[in-house]
């Protein structure tokens, strides 16, 4: 197995909402560049897949994508998926602490009771109103809550699908995989590419932003559904081993381990 | 520089700021940065600014446009998960801004803010320093990012 592609794609999610388009909005990544990809970090990459033959002259296997999209301006996707979700409920166990300890000696001052129901709010969360990624509470981009409803972290871009020539001329095979829980897991596309047709095939795809605007005297998430495009180049060039410069096989393991 | 009573005017300006900071990501390929032990041709910056007129999106030179009383943030976006990437130190003018280190809680994941503590004519370069995998030695890019004030029209227009 040949190592799998990375694709990163960063969306200016801020300028994305506002102009409703990605144009200029976007920019591609992927672990390819040695490998003759273009356009990294910009707008136009194009994915370099070499490979239609191993070194010595064998079909070579599929390559594998992987697409993961970021947002630009907000919590970076090293912090882990799940961190909305334990920020709230670490935010709540702070809450209740303070509460208990509020019930001291000398009494409960008013500036005290008055700074928890800041941080809570006063209304009460709606059971079973699970229409968007976060009940109430909010994280700015530093991954504290907040109450400002104009700091929230913009959540991770969604991929929906991938489409254009690239598909329909059956060059690559997306699909997507993972879970429907979109705080724990979530979605991630990755495809498999016939790396026997040589050529550049563009692709589009499609990705949803999420915006929080208030209806009803309520927040709710709204999604905004738009796309982008990006291309792959599929080459004659032989699918070599990124160690050995060669082809597959055993890698360049010294015989015994280095003294010291 | 503008008379002091200007600046207490213009305050309430200030009020409608928005209420995120201004993020400058670090784009950092650590593997092909590692590999060629430099991060020139490997590093790629972006912020949040481009309506203000940031340019240099996607270079080691990246100048955002920033305005005194601005928050600035940077943080790190690694094209490789598995290889540990984080900015360890800024360097810059404390008579522009002071960076402090954080993590996000809950996190050993690094980020640094900084406020703007003054609006500026010229470009401020600055330089980040990075750790990447297990290399003790910070990597720096020869080419600086700066801090710019607003727009030549924009200062002509006052």
């Amino acid at each position: 197995m040949a190592q799998q592609h990375g694709i990163i794609v960063l969306f200016d999610v801020e300028n994305a909402l506002r102009t409703r388009s990605l144009d200029g909005n976007t920019y591609w990544f992927d672990n390819m560049k040695f490998l003759g990809s273009v356009g990294v970090g910009t707008e136009q990459l194009v994915t370099i897949v070499p490979g239609t033959h191993f070194l010595d002259g064998s079909q070579a296997t599929e390559q594998v994508l992987n697409w993961l999209p970021a947002a630009l301006g907000a919590i970076p996707p090293t912090v882990p998926r799940n961190y909305l979700a334990e920020q709230e409920r670490a935010d709540d166990r702070r809450t209740l602490r303070e509460l208990a300890a509020l019930d001291g000696e000398g009494g409960v001052s008013d500036a005290d009771i008055k700074r928890l129901q800041r941080r809570v709010g006063k209304r009460a969360h709606k059971s079973g109103g699970g229409r968007g990624l976060t009940h109430s509470k909010l994280l700015d981009v530093t991954g504290r809550t907040t109450s400002d409803s104009g700091a929230y972290n913009y959540p991770a871009p969604v991929i929906t699908d991938i489409t254009g020539p690239a598909v329909t001329e059956k060059i690559m095979y997306p699909a997507q995989y993972g879970s429907p829980d979109m705080i724990y897991d979530g979605w991630y596309w990755a495809a498999t590419v016939d790396t026997s047709r040589p050529g550049v095939y563009p692709y589009t795809m499609h990705v949803q932003l999420h915006e929080l605007v208030e209806r009803n005297d309520e927040l709710v998430w709204e999604s905004v559904d738009l796309t982008c495009e990006s291309s792959l180049k599929i080459t004659n060039d032989p699918k070599r081993n990124g160690f050995t410069g060669a082809g597959l096989g055993v890698l360049p393991l010294p015989p015994v381990p280095a003294v010291g | 520089m503008p008379p002091r009573n200007r600046q207490s005017e213009r305050r309430p300006a200030r009020a409608v700021r928005p209420a995120r900071p201004v993020t400058i990501t670090a784009v950092v390929d650590p593997v092909a940065a590692l590999a060629s032990e430099s991060l020139d041709d490997n590093l790629y910056l972006y912020d949040t600014n481009k309506t203000a007129g940031s340019t240099g999106f996607g270079t080691p030179e990246l100048h955002s446009r920033v305005r005194k009383g601005d928050t600035l943030l940077w943080n790190v976006l690694p094209l490789e998960c598995e290889t540990y990437v984080a900015l360890t130190d800024i360097e810059i003018d404390p008579r522009i801004a002071e960076p402090t280190r954080k993590v996000y809680p809950g996190t050993d994941i690094v980020f640094w803010t900084a406020e703007v503590k003054q609006d500026l004519t010229e470009p401020v370069p600055y330089r980040l320093s990075f750790l990447l995998g297990t290399v003790s030695t910070p990597f720096t890019p020869t080419a600086r990012p700066a801090l710019a004030g607003p727009a030549d029209e924009e200062r002509a227009g006052r």
